[in-house]
């Protein structure tokens, strides 16, 4: 396109350069023919001098002698005028530089006659033009002359040829530009089309891809739901599998201890009533290596209990009916400080609840579950070395509700903020009792109420948790008919 | 005790070891009575609905039941037995893994008896077996009396 334009814009150019071509030609022939015409009145005065002189001489008659002045006169300045409009061509030059001293001679000769007759003295008059070589000096200035208009009609004829090929160059330059115009113009109209049936075409594809976003948007939902209904399902179906062979473990470990404590009764007998039977051996087996093996077997099952359990609480949450209804989140919080107040005193800790808080429409028993599981925490994870404060605040954005659970506690090292949410990952020190579980739990029911959760913590500084809920609870599409088979 | 009054326990358990624990702490409990073990549904229905010895036939039984079988839902052979009317009467204990709320009320609506959650806390599950003996042994006196 842009070299089409450039092709066009350099046939303008070269047009305006023919054009300007031509116009100094037709100058060049112009002036030829001005050159040419003051030669042939060159030659005009000359011949009129000489017969206005002849007839002067025969006659005597003094308008003869006018005639002659008159064209003699202006032949000086005529020569002049040629020598000046053919400076440029050495040629002429040449041919001008022949002329004058014929000129000059002719002319001398001319004075002098007429001389001769304004005496009187017709008859010398007479003899000097008989013996005049005029004749002959007219000769050679009718030639050079000739010669003169000759030449200037040469250069009118290679003018001429020059003019025509710049004229034939001017249409060719003009052809071109048409031609080019012409290609220009299809690849514009093109181009245009082009631009026109892609946009026309990608405002289809975005009003098919806007009809098409709501139907993609709710299979995407149904997906994910179903996803998460098949964890779900999974989760629970696993929990209660796994409980099924711990129940064995569990009831064996208790056969196989009850089995200890007679041997050991019987071991205890045999060392009072014949200690020569026993052996180092069968005493460490008994008292220790039983009992070891038993409670260890014993605490890793229970710790498998419970870990199945939370998993099995995991599943629950989301599979719990979700019973939304206007709550006074203010209010809320408050129930929970109340039911943490003997640790709050304990650690001589303070919460503060900044109101006003939000009233949303939501589930009450998660809610609470997530303000009493993040304030736990809070009050858990607070740092010995300074006073407890833990900061309990919302705010509304858009249609979305803001909570924040800020503490000054220990915080949470950067690589574990992410972690911290999922089951069973701990951060920090391990000095506080639990198993996980909790931020698992609380992320389960902040998703389960279409909302989010993320932290924002400095070690040694404090910790906020955010938790970003819909202001007014609405129910998920889901594909849940029945619930599970147990 | 008369032998031929005295409850037959029937118990349904696809697991050994529970069938085993389960058994023990009856007789812990000082319950004598006769155990006939099955490990899966469809055998189990088969004597309880047409052998010569079993309950629809022959006097009165307790059912143990464990709701996760390989072959069918625990529930449905509950569902089974309510709905016989040779069997209807029938004790049936459930005894399993789930201590889901919704499983509990719906093994009530269908007419099981008592329903024991399989601790993995042993001593929980012994207790709770013992309970069951005694229990047995309450359900045992109207049948003697009865006869």
């Amino acid at each position: 396109m842009s070299i089409g334009f450039a092709a066009l814009l350099a046939a303008g150019v070269a047009a305006v350069w023919t054009t300007m071509r031509s116009q100094a030609h037709t100058d060049m022939v112009n002036h030829t023919y001005t050159v040419k015409l003051a030669i042939a009145h060159t030659q005009t005065l000359i011949e009129q001098g000489e017969t206005a002189r002849r007839g002067y001489l025969l006659t005597g008659d003094p308008d003869y002698r006018h005639n002659y002045d008159v064209a003699a006169l202006q032949t000086a300045p005529e020569i002049a005028r040629i020598a000046r409009l053919t400076g440029d061509n050495p040629v002429q030059r040449r041919n001008l530089a022949t002329l004058r001293p014929y000129l000059r001679a002719l002319f001398a000769q001319r004075a002098s006659t007429n001389g001769q007759i304004a005496r009187g003295d017709k008859a010398d008059a007479l003899t000097s033009f008989l013996n005049e070589k005029g004749a002959r000096r007219m000769y050679h200035i009718r030639a050079v002359l000739a010669a003169m208009g000759d030449e200037e009609t040469r250069l009118l004829g290679v003018r001429d040829m020059e003019q025509r090929n710049t004229v034939r160059a001017f249409y060719g330059v003009l052809a071109a530009a048409g031609v080019l115009l012409m290609i220009v113009a299809l690849l514009s109209i093109t181009t245009v089309q082009r631009y026109t049936r892609d946009l026309a075409q990608s405002r289809d594809t975005l009003r098919d891809f806007a009809d098409s976003l709501e139907d993609l948007v709710a299979e995407r939902t149904t997906e994910l739901t179903r996803a998460n209904e098949e964890v779900q399902r999974f989760a629970y179906i696993v929990s209660h599998d796994l409980r099924s062979p711990l129940v064995n473990v569990m009831g064996f470990t208790a056969e196989l201890e009850a089995a200890t404590a007679t041997i050991t009764g019987l071991i205890d007998r045999a060392e009072q009533d014949a200690p020569e039977i026993l052996s180092d051996e069968v005493r460490l087996a008994a008292r220790e290596d039983l009992p070891e093996a038993i409670g260890f077997i014993r605490t890793s099952t229970q710790k498998m209990d419970r870990l199945i359990n939370a998993i099995l609480k995991l599943s629950r949450q989301g599979r719990r009916v979700i019973t939304p209804e206007p709550l006074d989140t203010g209010a809320l919080a408050a129930t929970v400080r109340a039911s943490v107040q003997h640790l709050l005193d304990d650690r001589g800790a303070e919460l503060e609840i900044a109101q006003p808080m939000l009233a949303i429409v939501s589930d009450r028993l998660a809610l609470e579950q997530i303000f009493s599981n993040l304030i736990e925490n809070a009050v858990k994870y607070l740092d010995p070395k300074r006073p407890g404060r833990i900061i309990v605040r919302s705010r509304r954005e858009g249609v979305r509700a803001i909570f924040e659970i800020e503490d000054n506690g220990r915080g949470i090292a950067p690589a574990d903020h992410a972690r911290i949410f999922d089951l069973f990952r701990r951060s920090g020190q391990q000095d506080q009792p639990g198993e996980g579980i909790g931020l698992a739990h609380v992320r389960a029911l902040a998703y389960r109420l279409g909302g989010t959760i993320d932290v924002a913590s400095e070690l040694g500084r404090g910790s906020t948790f955010r938790i970003n809920l819909p202001i007014t609870y609405v129910e998920a599409p889901t594909t849940r008919t029945e619930r599970d088979p147990a | 005790m008369n032998d031929h009054r005295s409850v037959s326990i029937v118990m349904i358990e696809d697991d050994e070891g529970h069938a085993r624990l389960i058994e023990k702490n009856i007789r812990r409990a000082g319950i004598l009575n006769d155990i006939t073990h099955f490990t899966d549904g469809t055998t189990a229905l088969d004597y309880l609905f047409n052998h010569a010895d079993g309950p629809a036939h022959n006097g009165p039984a307790l059912v143990l039941l464990d709701l996760n079988l390989p072959d069918m839902s625990g529930t449905a052979i509950l569902a089974k037995i309510k709905s016989t009317p040779a069997l209807k009467r029938t004790p049936v204990v459930v005894l399993t893994t789930t201590d889901d709320k919704v499983e509990i009320q719906r093994c009530y609506d269908l007419g099981c008896n008592v329903y024991i959650t399989k601790p993995v806390n042993y001593e929980s599950f012994a207790q709770a077996i013992r309970q069951l003996g005694l229990f047995l042994s309450v359900i045992q006196v109207p049948e003697i009396e009865g006869n």
